[in-house]
């Protein structure tokens, strides 16, 4: 079978899933980008071309600049403590005790529940008035009076944080012990005869076994943690004075609350622009990673 | 006082016993090899010594010293694993070291330490490299060089030459046996490659089923077997195993009209009209002009040139032996021929207890 001929039949088997992502992704990008140029409102006409206007502004705007620097602090708190919980929760799943699978199936669970779910759970725990959290605190004597723990700015960032880390800490987890469980019983063996504590056993032999992995929960982890909506949405809206607004907050509020559909599509673009960068800045070291590791 | 002993050692996973009271006394500077097929417990035999293992009951004391529950790393051993278990990430350098490393050994001392083992065991050359960047041999090599620069009591392999090719493990065999007799450790060796044992062993512990089937020097494992097991067990081809019965002062072949003299050691040993095994090596065995004594009847029925010998498969009656005969005997498959050999070649087994008659 000639080389032309299987490049010919290998496109047109790719075919209808390549109409299906012009149709879903494509035109839809190219309007965005279309409207990104104009003052359009979400209803009414078209909107008049306004070139690079929208970028301009939403770049120098103060808003932009406070909902980023919220964003990037989200992501990178709550992927960098999702890592090191998930990988001590699979070193602790990794060893053999009983109710080991009865664990391990437990632990998916704030995976697998929906993010609406899981919000609103913690948006009990939080309560102010009969939140868990205020009455285990209060109990310890480590708060004097019952507190807004999402009410307050200083706090709410952080309480997010913490709800997010718990839904998702268990798909780190996950990818950990499949990476654990990998590791060669000799080189464990190995580095026992050869007197490596426990920290040196972690960083010697069993990183190298979990880098490769990781990289990956990492990468998707961050991608998901710069674009998260829903979560912040259910809790917060955003609030308490803007202090949890995230860039798809902004999005959303700048395209269909103050319906600046073109301004909103800048933004969105930005958006898109910011998490492309991080994914092949990602995919490249990922490669780099892999490319040692042989 | 013994520079290992293993005293009564039991191993139990659940109900089913892996190791079922295993003695061994070594000396200092002794080879021994553990030896048998997969499941036998040799290498759950060497972790318990190694202590990636706990015994059931018994002891092991190295250098006089009782080290069950002592932590692996304080036991004074090295270990050499079949899988070679380089950290991947550490070059050969730091492989070699870690050990040395992880015990707070000074850098410069380390790195002396280090290039002694290397050169010792020529891979200075490959000192930076990552184990990803090395032949198996190679890698073998830095895993006996982790071993060696610890200077333990008693080192452990583990099947440390199964991953290698043939042209390779006998390389690494010689190697190993040139660095025993130069350094002169103890040595717990675990195998299931009889050549192995035989070549680096001062003594080979054939075990089976979680017993010790026999402890003795290669000499006695190969020329005295003590069991049917061992017989059958040690030696390529295995000893031919011949079913007969005492009638007189004679051995009557069991399926042919065969007979063989009872050799006057075994006389007193066997009664008459007792069903015997008659165990004689193949290399024993040689081509007889004319119906000698003793002499063996047979029709051959396959004969295969390896080289040095001309294996030959033939058949008396309805029994099988093989012969490895030089290469120039005059033997060709399907004609009759007769087989002689030495009265001192002669095993006799008791069939029922599998033991042998101690001549």
């Amino acid at each position: 079978m000639s080389g032309t001929w299987m490049t010919t039949r290998a496109w047109l088997l790719m075919l209808p899933l390549l109409v299906v992502m012009v149709a879903v992704i494509g035109w839809p990008l190219v309007d965005t980008v279309n409207l990104s140029f104009t003052d359009a409102k979400l209803v009414g006409t078209g909107g008049n071309y306004v070139g690079f206007d929208n970028y301009t502004n939403m770049l120098s705007s103060s808003n932009f600049s406070r909902t980023l620097v919220t964003t990037t602090l989200f992501a990178v708190i709550s992927v960098a403590a999702e890592m090191v919980i998930g990988v001590l929760a699979a070193l602790l799943l990794n060893q053999q005790f009983h109710g080991r699978a009865v664990l391990r199936a437990l632990m998916i669970l704030p995976w697998a529940l929906p993010t609406v779910v899981n919000a609103t759970l913690w948006r009990l725990i939080y309560n102010p008035e009969y939140g868990a959290l205020n009455a285990a605190l209060t109990q310890l004597h480590l708060i004097d009076d019952y507190r807004s723990w999402l009410g307050e700015p200083g706090t709410a960032l952080a309480a997010l944080i913490v709800a997010d880390c718990w839904k998702n800490f268990p798909l780190v987890a996950l990818i950990a012990l499949a990476a654990l469980q990998a590791v060669p019983r000799d080189i464990t063996a190995a580095s026992l005869v050869d007197g490596a504590g426990a920290f040196n056993r972690f960083r010697f032999v069993i990183l190298p076994y979990l880098a490769g992995p990781l990289m990956v929960a990492l990468v998707l982890r961050t991608i998901e943690a710069f674009k998260v909506f829903d979560i912040i949405w259910v809790m917060t809206r955003g609030g308490p004075a803007n202090s949890t607004r995230s860039l798809s907050i902004l999005v959303y509020q700048e395209a269909f609350s103050f319906q600046r559909a073109g301004s909103g599509a800048s933004l969105a673009l930005i958006v898109t622009l910011l998490v492309t960068i991080l994914a092949v800045a990602y995919a490249a070291l990922v490669r780099k990673t892999a490319g040692s590791a042989t | 006082m013994s520079a290992l002993e293993i005293r009564g050692v039991r191993k139990s996973y659940g109900s089913v016993e892996t190791l079922k009271g295993i003695d061994i006394a070594l000396q200092d500077g002794e080879f021994l090899v553990l030896l048998g097929s997969s499941g036998c417990g040799k290498s759950t035999l060497l972790n318990i010594i190694a202590g990636l293992a706990e015994a059931t009951s018994g002891d092991v004391l190295i250098g006089g010293r009782s080290i069950l529950g002592v932590h692996p790393k304080n036991r004074d051993i090295a270990m050499v694993f079949q899988s070679y278990a380089l950290y991947p990430n550490l070059t050969v350098r730091r492989n070699i070291g870690f050990g040395l490393e992880m015990r707070g050994v000074a850098a410069d001392e380390r790195e002396k330490a280090v290039n002694e083992a290397a050169r010792l065991l020529q891979i200075e050359a490959l000192l930076d490299r990552k184990p990803s960047q090395l032949s198996g041999g190679q890698r073998q090599r830095v895993a006996i060089g982790r071993a060696l620069v610890r200077k333990p009591q008693v080192f452990l392999f583990d099947e440390p030459l199964s991953n290698l090719d043939a042209k390779l493990r006998l390389e690494m065999r010689t190697e190993l046996k040139r660095l025993h007799q130069m350094l002169q450790t103890t040595v717990v060796y675990v195998t299931h490659d009889q050549i192995e044992a035989m070549t680096l062993a001062s003594r080979i512990a054939v075990m089976r089923d979680g017993r010790i089937e026999q402890l003795g020097t290669p000499e006695e494992i190969y020329n005295h077997p003590a069991t049917l097991y061992v017989a059958g067990f040690v030696g390529a081809p295995s000893m031919n195993m011949l079913q007969a019965k005492v009638e007189g002062a004679t051995l009557a072949i069991e399926g042919s009209d065969a007979r063989l003299p009872l050799p006057a050691r075994f006389r007193k040993m066997v009664g008459e009209g007792a069903r015997v095994v008659v165990g004689i090596r193949p290399e024993a065995l040689r081509v007889a002009a004319d119906a000698t004594v003793p002499s063996l009847p047979v029709e051959i029925e396959v004969v295969e040139l390896t080289g040095p010998e001309l294996v030959t498969s033939a058949r008396i009656g309805a029994q099988r032996l093989t012969a490895c005969l030089p290469p120039g005997s005059r033997v060709s498959k399907g004609q009759a021929g007769i087989f002689t050999f030495s009265e001192d070649a002669v095993r006799l087994f008791d069939p029922d207890t599998g033991k042998a008659f101690a001549s």
